[in-house]
């Protein structure tokens, strides 16, 4: 057993080696792993025949039951094992990469037995990503913050992508756990934040791949020199095959609930997306994207009316999460600070009242985004926390909101107008 | 297959991940199976502590019907996984069986899936046998006897697990659902749908 009061890094164990010979070995020594044998995670079977939900289960159990050995382990076996064990990490992995989410077709398994095992998994994998978070664990059990946080990157323990699944398995009901978890990552270990940035312009990637496969210019493409002729010939929303079109809406479904998750969950991580100027972005691929991607939906013959339905729900999650996540940049990177009274709130004020102003031309998105999240209600709040903000530009700026609604051919909600001619 | 995701592409397409090629099955369920014999081969209960226990408490009478008993066990586990395996194997699959019949009245579905789950398909008259044999070698004792026994040496029943870290978190299955923007009723669908075209 390892001493007390000494970081875990520090500890020095002496123990039974294989011949029986005592030894004194660093607490954390990969001869002190157990040879276990994680197995990886495969996903519940979708059609459920006897044998594959058989089979399921069986390799289920083995994975809770090892999770729970690990999970009962003492805090230096636990790192040990944790550290040294690549069968464990490939089980961890496996279950980010194939655990079905909430949002996913084919989400709810079969049978109750299945779901039950399903379950379990599911609790022991986040409490094993929770252990892994923490580095003191008791004033007996600790971790050098330092080298804490060089385990967990060096090792890949964590990295901007398993966070990301992270979020969109776990947040919805442990979000302040998460939080916390993520929030630890990110302070023992700031490299995160520099892979977070590097990370951003894949995101913006992604995007950009959707237009292309919709047949729409995306915005590196005009730089990238002169189009062929026949380049229109590009299939589009409407005219790809029924599975590409399903494909697509389902990547953008799980693309925009997992951002809004990440953000939402690790607010610390918006002002990186918006140092990438990602409002805009997402604004342009929304005002591109969508109406084709609506029009496809309802416009293309389905013979299974219940998948059209289902990705029309889709595609408008989507949208709600694209709103929702340019309002959470908008709110931490701009709003937050002038509500709380920080330096330079003025240049705060004159960043969002810009932000806002550049979305004027996206008028669907601006028209959706002023829907939820109502513009005139933001720089109220502004005139408020600032009384010099320039008043010709505000009223420029919601002028140009109120033509949104009507070049879309809509109508704001009767309520909000009534609201707002009346203040 | 899981479905398109954009951690998948960040993995295939950003530098802060370490690459791994999932679709390489390291480990089967033969290999782990192995392994957990062997594991289960070197901790807690042995074969030598079930003889003694079975012919200690009984009397001197009754020691060649036990005998024979605890042959026809390892026989039994003998079938269970395969002949190709030595002695210790055998013998670690009989306490297995001893642990997995000793409180039970018949071979159930959770005794059916534990003893898979250790050795793989089995054939099913074995599974008959052993629990035939355990419940004979136990019979004349008293449950408490053999309770205690299989708590005290048994790694399958000792309780550590009040220490286990997220025992007394709360963890909710809450998950992400669709959460749409607009619900169109189904008929706005087919009415902006129909072209009538004249």
């Amino acid at each position: 057993m390892a001493c007390a009061r000494v970081p875990l890094d520090e500890q020095q164990v002496t123990e039974p080696g294989p011949l029986g010979k005592e030894r004194t070995l660093p607490a954390l020594h990969p001869e002190r792993k157990e040879e276990r044998y994680f197995v990886p995670y495969k996903p519940p079977p979708a059609d459920g025949s006897p044998a594959e939900v058989e089979e399921f289960l069986e390799h289920a159990k083995f994975i809770t039951e090892d999770l729970e050995w690990l999970l009962a382990l003492p805090h230096d076996k636990f790192w040990c094992q944790v550290v040294f064990d690549e069968s464990l990490q490939r089980c961890l992995d496996s279950y980010l990469h194939h655990a079905p989410r909430g949002l996913d077709l084919t989400a709810l398994p079969s049978s109750p037995a299945v779901a039950d095992m399903q379950r379990s998994i599911h609790r022991v994998v986040f409490l094993t990503f929770l252990r892994m978070a923490t580095h003191k664990e008791s004033k007996e059990h600790f971790l050098t913050p330092a080298v804490f946080g060089e385990i967990i990157y060096d090792n890949f323990l964590f990295d901007i992508p398993k966070i990301l699944d992270l979020c969109v398995l776990f947040g919805k009901g442990n979000s302040r756990l998460l939080h916390k978890m993520i929030e630890n990552i990110f302070i023992q270990q700031p490299s995160y934040y520099s892979d977070l940035d590097e990370t951003v312009p894949t995101v913006l990637q992604v995007f950009d791949t959707i237009l292309e496969k919709c047949g729409l210019q995306c915005e590196g493409a005009t730089a990238m020199g002169p189009m062929k002729l026949n380049a229109h010939r590009q299939p589009t929303a409407m005219t790809m095959s029924q599975q590409e079109l399903v494909d697509i809406i389902l990547y953008l479904c799980d693309s925009t609930t997992t951002i809004h998750a990440f953000q939402d969950i690790f607010p610390a991580a918006c002002s990186s997306f918006h140092s990438h100027g990602f409002v805009s972005r997402l604004a342009s691929f929304y005002e591109a994207a969508v109406p084709d991607l609506e029009k496809a939906v309802r416009k293309r013959n389905f013979d299974d009316k219940a998948l059209q339905e289902d990705l029309w729900k889709r595609l408008s999650h989507s949208c709600r999460k694209m709103v929702e996540t340019a309002h959470l940049l908008l709110h931490h990177t701009c709003l937050q600070p002038i509500l709380e009274g920080q330096e330079n709130m003025q240049t705060f004020a004159d960043e969002l009242l810009q932000h806002f102003t550049s979305l004027l031309p996206e008028k669907r998105f601006l028209s959706d985004y002023d829907e939820q999240f109502p513009i005139a209600d933001d720089i109220s709040l502004l005139q408020q926390a600032l009384p010099v903000i320039d008043e010709t530009r505000t009223s420029y700026l919601l002028q140009g909101v109120e033509s949104a609604w009507d070049s879309v051919g809509r109508r704001k909600p009767q309520s909000r107008t009534k609201s707002k001619a009346s203040s | 297959m899981s479905p398109p995701r954009l951690t998948g592409a960040l993995r295939s397409f950003s530098s802060v991940s370490k690459k791994d090629d999932f679709t390489e099955q390291l480990y089967d369920l033969k290999t782990k199976r192995l392994k957990r014999q062997k594991l289960f081969a070197r901790e807690g209960l042995t074969w030598e502590k079930i003889v003694r226990f079975c012919t200690e408490h009984q009397d001197k009478a009754k020691h060649q019907a036990i005998s024979q008993e605890l042959k026809n066990l390892l026989l039994a586990a003998k079938q269970i996984v395969g002949t190709e395996h030595g002695q210790e194997i055998i013998e670690s699959a009989a306490v297995f069986l001893f642990e997995t019949f000793h409180n039970k009245d018949h071979v159930g579905t959770e005794e059916t899936r534990a003893i898979k789950q250790m050795f793989g398909p089995f054939p099913s008259s074995a599974a008959e046998t052993s629990y035939a044999c355990v419940a004979r070698l136990l019979a004349p004792l008293r449950d408490s006897q053999v309770e205690d026994f299989i708590q005290i040496h048994s790694s399958r029943h000792s309780s550590h697990r009040g220490s286990t870290f997220g025992c007394n978190i709360a963890f909710s299955y809450d998950c992400y659902t669709l959460d749409p923007l607009e619900e169109l009723p189904w008929s706005g669908i087919h009415e902006k749908s129909m072209n009538l075209d004249f």
